[in-house]
Order: C-alpha cells, then sequence, then structure tokens
C-alpha cells in the first residue's frame, strides 16, 4: 500500500509559507554556523602553530601547562630521546614570546612571537616550500622571515609582490625580514617571526650565556612501521619526570581546553549558538503552529476518521525533518560563502569540518523536531466533536 | 396506499421488528448528558432511548439547541458518555478507553457539514486517507475510490485539488471519504445541504444501497427534506428529549399492509398511521399456542404471516390465515379467551395491546361498527 505523503505536501503546498520557513530556519543555520565557526576559529588559531609541527610526539617542560609559559627543559634530555629506539629524529624548537619586541622605523615596537630551529632540520610543515626555499637566505646574520598574516601594525609590507629585505630592530639590533611564511595569528600572538637558531641565539641575551642550551619544545619523529604506544611508553621510562611527553593531537586538544576554560571564548559563543538555536525553534515553530492552525478542521476530521496521536506525531516530526533539511542546505552554502569571506578579512581560520558540520546539521534537526513537539500540543488540541 | 402489498415487502416488513440474535448499532439507553460544571452544568440530553438496527437509515430532526448535534457526537465517540449506557456496534461507550475510541472511530464514517478536504491533496488522495487508515490494498481501494467519485460527478476532477472544485464537489469527495470503506455506521451531518437535486439523490441512493447490501447504519442530520422519503425512522428532539421516534418505513408497509382488511379500511390515514406505530411483531412456531381459551385476554392480533386454527373445547372451529384477525372479543367484553389459537405453521403476528386496541375503537364509530360486522359475519 502507497502512503499519501501528507506531512510532505502539507509542507509544500502553500510555497509562500515555505519560502518564508526554509529562510528562517536557514538564517538560524547561518547563525549557529557563525558562532561555532568564530569559537572553532578563535581555539583553532591558538592551535595552527601546533598542526604545522612536523612530529609525532612533543617533549616540554612538565610544568609548562600552556604553550605561551616559558618554562624550559635541558637540551641534554633531547639526547637522551634521540637514542631511544624506534625514534627518527627529535629536533629542538625555541620560542620566544614575551622577551621579543619588533620595532619599524618610526614605529612603535611591538611583541613578536619568534621561533627557531636548526635550518638544516625544519621542524614545521613546509607546505608551500617557504622554508626549503628561503633557507639560503636565513643562513644569513640578523636575517628572519615574517609571517604574513601578522597584523599590520608592525609596519612591514607582506602583500604579494612586496620587496625585501626591509629592515628593523629586535630587541635594539637590526634585523633583516628577508621574506615571508605563512602561519596565523590569535589572541596572545600579533605576528610570527621564524630565524635560524643561530641568529635567535645572538637576540636573546637573556636565555644565559649558552641559549641555546635551554629548549622550549623537542619535536619527535618516530619510525612510522613501530608501535607508536610502545615507543612512547621507552621514551617516558628513559625520560623520566623531568620532561612530559605528549602526541601532538593531545597538546592540541590540551591547549583548547585551556583556552575553553581560561577564557569566556567557550560560554559566549555556546550563548550565540543557542541564541540561534532559539530564534530557529521560534520561527519553526510558529510555521508549524500556523500550518496545523490553518487546517485544525482537517486534522480533527481525521481524529474522527480513526487516526491515532501517534499519527499525528509522526506526521509532524516528519515535517520537522523535512524543514531541518531545506533550511539547512542553504543555510550552510551560505556559511561557507562567509567562512571564506570571514578567513580573508580576519585571517582566522574558519574550517569548516565534517564534524562540525554535522553538529550544525544535528542542532538544526533537533531545533525543528522540538518545535513539531511543541506545535503538536496544538494538534492535540483539536476537537473533532467541534465539527458537527 | 392502496397498492398491493408485495411478499417481498411483507418480508421486509417482518424483518423491521429486531430478534435476539441481531445486536444493535445504536443502543442508546437512558442518556444523560450535561455541558459545563458546577453552578453552569445544564443539562443537554434528558433520558434518551434510541435503539436502531443494522441498516437503518435515520434521520434526526429538531431545532438548533435541541441536542441532536450532541447525541450525534456521543453516537460518534467525539464526547464522552457521561450518564446511561450508549452502546455503538456492540461497543459501550461509557468508560470507553482511548484505544478502543480509536479502533471504533475507524468503524464509523463521518460526513461533516464543512468538508474538512486537505488543501494540499486531490479529492482522490482526500478520499484515499479513510482507506489508508484501515490498510485496504491499492488494487482494493484504488479502483473503488475512482468509481465512487466518478459517480458521484466528479469523473473528470478526479485528481484536482479542492481549490479547482465547486463547494458541492467539494461536499461529494468528503461523502466519498465518509463512506468509501464501508463502515458500520456512518454519520452525516447535512451531507446534501450544498447539493443538487440530482447529486443529493445520488448521495441518498448510495446511502440505501449501503444501508440494503452492506447493513450499514446511516444517521442524517438534515432539514433537507427532499431526502427524507428514504428514512426508516425518523427522531426528532426538543429540548434535549427524543420527541418522535418514529418507524417511517416500517408504519408505511403496515399500513399498507392493514387496509389490505376490511376491518381497518374504514380509518383515515392518520388513524392508520397512529395505531401502526403502537404494533409489536411476535412469531410463535408450528404447533404452539398464541392464546388459551379461558386465560385473561390482554392483545388483539393480526396475522402477518402463516396459518393458526381455532380450537374451542377442544374441538378445531376454524382456520384463519395472513390478513385475519383474532383476539378481539376478549378485549371487546373484558372476559377470558373464548378459545385457543395454535399455529399451524411459523406464524407472525402483529399484536396491539388491550388498551391501543381499546383506544381505537373509541376513536373511530365506524371502525366499532365495522368490527361488529366481521365478528357477526364470523358467527
Amino acid at each position: 500500500m502507497t502512503q499519501i505523503p501528507l506531512a510532505w505536501n502539507n509542507l509544500t503546498y502553500d510555497l509562500r509559507r515555505l519560502v518564508v520557513a526554509v529562510s528562517g530556519i536557514a538564517f538560524a543555520v547561518v547563525l549557529m554556523f557563525q558562532q561555532r565557526g568564530f569559537q572553532h576559529a578563535l581555539f583553532d588559531s591558538t592551535v595552527e602553530i601546533v598542526r604545522q609541527f612536523d612530529c609525532d610526539f612533543v617533549l616540554l617542560h612538565p610544568s609548562r601547562f600552556a604553550l605561551s609559559v616559558e618554562t624550559r627543559f635541558d637540551r641534554s634530555l633531547i639526547d637522551v630521546a634521540a637514542s631511544q629506539p624506534g625514534i627518527v629524529s627529535v629536533s629542538p624548537l625555541y620560542v620566544e614570546n614575551l622577551a621579543a619586541r619588533l620595532q619599524r622605523e618610526n614605529q612603535k615596537a611591538r611583541p613578536i612571537r619568534v621561533l627557531a630551529f636548526d635550518l638544516d632540520r625544519p621542524v614545521l610543515l613546509d607546505r608551500a616550500q617557504e622554508f626549503s626555499s628561503q633557507r639560503g637566505a636565513l643562513r644569513a646574520p640578523a636575517t628572519a622571515i615574517m609571517d604574513r598574516l601578522s597584523r599590520s601594525d608592525y609596519g612591514f609590507e607582506l602583500g604579494a609582490g612586496s620587496k625585501f629585505p626591509q629592515a628593523g630592530e629586535l630587541n635594539g639590533h637590526t634585523l633583516q625580514i628577508v621574506g615571508t611564511f605563512t602561519s596565523g595569528r590569535d589572541f596572545a600572538h600579533t605576528g610570527n617571526l621564524i630565524m635560524s637558531q643561530e641568529n635567535f641565539a645572538g637576540y636573546f641575551a637573556h636565555r644565559g650565556s649558552r641559549p641555546l642550551e635551554q629548549v622550549d619544545l623537542g619535536l619527535v619523529k618516530t619510525d612510522p612501521k613501530l608501535d607508536r604506544a610502545k615507543i612512547e611508553a621507552d621514551l617516558r621510562r628513559a625520560l623520566g619526570n623531568e620532561v612530559s611527553i605528549l602526541t601532538r593531537e593531545a597538546l592540541i586538544e590540551r591547549e583548547i581546553a585551556l583556552w575553553d576554560r581560561s577564557t569566556p571564548i567557550g560560554v559566549i559563543f555556546t550563548v550565540g549558538t543557542l541564541m540561534g538555536f532559539v530564534v530557529g525553534v521560534i520561527i519553526c515553530y510558529q510555521v508549524l503552529a500556523t500550518a496545523i492552525a490553518d487546517h485544525i478542521g482537517e486534522f480533527a476530521t481525521l481524529k474522527a476518521m480513526g487516526y491515532s496521536n501517534l499519527y499525528f506525531v509522526r506526521l509532524t516530526i516528519e515535517q520537522s525533518i523535512y524543514l531541518a533539511g531545506l533550511g539547512f542546505i542553504p543555510g550552510a552554502g551560505l556559511s561557507w560563502v562567509l567562512f571564506q569571506f570571514n578567513a580573508s578579512f580576519t585571517a582566522l581560520p574558519m574550517l569548516m569540518t565534517i564534524d562540525r558540520v554535522l553538529v550544525v546539521l544535528l542542532a538544526t534537526v533537533a531545533m525543528c523536531v522540538l518545535s513539531g513537539i511543541l506545535a503538536l500540543r496544538k494538534l492535540f488540541a483539536a476537537d473533532p466533536a467541534s465539527l458537527f | 396506499m392502496n397498492t398491493e402489498l408485495s411478499d417481498q415487502q411483507l418480508d421486509e416488513l417482518l424483518a423491521t421488528w429486531p430478534t435476539d440474535n441481531v445486536s444493535l448499532s445504536i443502543d442508546a439507553d437512558h442518556v444523560n448528558h450535561f455541558y459545563g460544571t458546577g453552578e453552569m452544568r445544564k443539562q443537554v440530553l434528558f433520558d434518551n432511548v434510541l435503539k436502531v438496527r443494522p441498516g437503518e437509515i435515520v434521520i434526526m430532526t429538531g431545532p438548533s439547541g435541541s441536542g441532536k448535534t450532541t447525541l450525534l457526537t456521543l453516537i460518534g465517540t467525539l464526547r464522552s458518555v457521561q450518564e446511561g449506557s450508549l452502546k455503538v456496534l456492540g461497543q459501550e461507550l461509557l468508560g470507553i478507553t482511548p484505544t478502543a475510541t480509536t479502533e471504533l472511530r475507524k468503524r464509523i464514517g463521518f460526513i461533516f457539514q464543512a468538508h474538512n478536504l486537505f488543501e494540499s491533496l486531490t479529492a482522490f488522495q482526500n478520499v484515499r486517507m479513510a482507506t489508508e487508515l484501515l490498510g485496504i490494498p491499492d488494487e482494493v481501494a484504488n479502483p473503488k475510490i475512482e468509481a465512487t467519485l466518478q459517480r458521484l460527478g466528479l469523473g473528470a476532477r478526479i485528481h484536482y485539488r479542492p481549490k479547482a472544485l465547486s463547494g458541492g464537489q467539494k461536499q461529494r469527495v468528503a461523502v466519498a471519504r465518509g463512506l468509501i470503506h464501508e463502515p458500520g455506521l456512518i454519520l452525516a451531518d447535512e451531507p446534501t445541504a450544498a447539493l443538487d437535486e440530482k447529486s443529493g439523490r445520488e448521495v441518498v441512493t448510495i446511502f440505501q444501497e449501503l444501508a440494503q447490501q452492506k447493513k450499514c447504519t446511516i444517521v442524517i442530520v438534515t432539514h433537507d427534506n427532499r431526502i427524507l422519503d428514504v428514512a426508516d425512522r425518523i427522531v426528532s428532539m426538543v429540548d434535549g428529549r427524543i420527541v418522535t421516534n418514529s418507524l417511517i418505513r416500517r408504519n408505511e408497509l403496515l399500513s399498507q399492509f392493514l387496509t389490505q382488511i376490511e376491518l381497518f379500511r374504514v380509518l383515515n390515514t392518520t388513524a392508520l398511521s397512529k395505531i401502526a406505530d403502537r404494533f409489536d411483531l411476535r412469531k410463535f412456531e408450528s404447533g404452539s399456542e398464541i392464546i388459551r381459551q379461558g386465560s385473561v385476554g390482554r392483545e388483539f392480533y393480526v396475522i402477518g404471516a402463516g396459518q393458526v386454527v381455532i380450537e374451542i373445547d377442544g374441538r378445531q372451529v376454524n382456520t384463519l390465515a395472513q390478513g385475519s384477525f383474532f383476539g378481539e372479543m376478549a378485549l371487546i367484553h373484558d372476559q377470558p379467551r373464548n378459545a385457543t389459537v395454535r399455529a399451524l405453521s411459523p406464524v407472525s403476528c402483529f399484536v396491539l395491546d388491550k388498551d391501543d386496541f381499546q383506544k381505537v375503537v373509541q376513536s373511530s364509530s365506524s371502525f366499532e361498527e365495522e368490527l361488529r360486522r366481521a365478528i357477526f359475519a364470523r358467527l
């Protein structure tokens, strides 16, 4: 027996109402995507640099609960780690956050994050051949490359077609910017520099007489053919309590969790997302409830005919799901366009990953089903006795 | 009314009295109903008694506010029974569970005055909502829906949406939806009000067919006197009370039967239909005693079918057949029965009780005269 698609027909019969409903839901979808998008972007931006680490494990000082905390460990531990079985390489990464100030002529000195490593063993994923192609220039003394996504306040011209070198001062000493690379900024860091570890040693005298002996992070690459869990256990045994070992993914999670806990970002954007959700529920409820109110006589007739409440529950939920689907598609499309626009405008990584899309889709379905359930009360109240 | 009553009509007449093995479609027993609570509580139905057999067409009339709609919603399970007993299609409605209500509703067809068709569905699909609920397979339901809509004059517009249909056409679709699944009971509210003479007639013809062939009981609330002729029973209500509950069709047939008897021919139509309403039917097996000599006489008998023999003191004095009457002597003279009457074959008798019989005698001197003449002739 074929079924009359009453839910679909009732929904699509009045096109004007359908358009209103779909735009309303699409609007809610865009709101949710934007809020979630910014929330993710802010968290993503803080770990963007970690995502670029070319490694499986990261070694760091046990009390370095956040990347921005500047507690360091002894370089000798790097060598201990490197001698363990299954380890391909362990490379030191030097980072300065607080003590680095970059200044261009006639501009204010501004804090900048400086990253340094052995140029022959680059620790960052060289996605755009930025390190290998500029290695030669970076070997010269007093040189660095600058993140093209750094804020324009620094006064350097970093866009396409800019001419290099551009001269400036880092902590009062001359520095030539010889090129650019791409990383991204976050709340704490408005710009990035990369230089050789030899140059780094020269700029940061406060690190002691042998500045390269204190390492910020150790990036560990392992043999992909071997069991990572076992390698990790061996490393732990060898290094003891002097250094923490985290997989790159664990470090990303830890970092995001920290920002989530210690800042109101999570709360603000969750409230924003909820607002979108509530707006969606209200719009969707309005549409479903009017659709029911306009056809109350017909529904009462169905009741008189012997259609059960369960049928009406199914009918309404079916309609809710159709509405969710119809509203989600344009909403997600528009959001994608807005993400591209936002990303280029704010230099924040606006990413639309599958799991994030699924979360919003689920929220949309939940939103429509919830309003459907609210509207159902109207349907249950339909009194067939009033028909005679 | 003077036309001869055919055998078929006589059978129909005899069948209009309920026998024990026929369960009633509607059996309302002392139903009271109230609206409001506390001080606002107002009684709208008073002691309603209504018994309707399967296949009867009942027309309910009465001014608005007379309670007929309330009674109809009670019968249709759309309102809860508060007091009394109401059985519909064998199911007691007093204290019925919601699940049983939903199940029972599937066996009732509703035709509302407002057509209440889904604008988003075609005429065909709207009717399909009724067959789909009952799980009637496509190959059975679809041709039937088409044929019914065709018959109701929607031929070319079967697959049109209500927007493209006239008021009368929408009403006919609603009618089709109410009866397509051949429910045991159809409740219709002014089903012909929006229809022209021809399609109104078609609707009631379909009602009659369902009533006769499928023993479907049909209750119609209407003011449309064009369709009064299809009624087996007319129930009229005033102020929450059933004031008339007469079996039109039975009375008509019985009057027709009675006019074939010399005795009743002297009565005018009104008087005849009045006593027709008072007759009961009683059946006797072959050989059984109908009245006994010496017993107290309480009833007057007219033989509807079969043969009886009259015995006085154990001696057969006469036999009587269809159209004859007996039992009048004891009633007129207030004496014990002067003879025994025994059935020679299965016998059906129309029976009038003493009071009613005496009322007829008193009301019409010519009837009394005719009765004496008949008694005299018998001697």
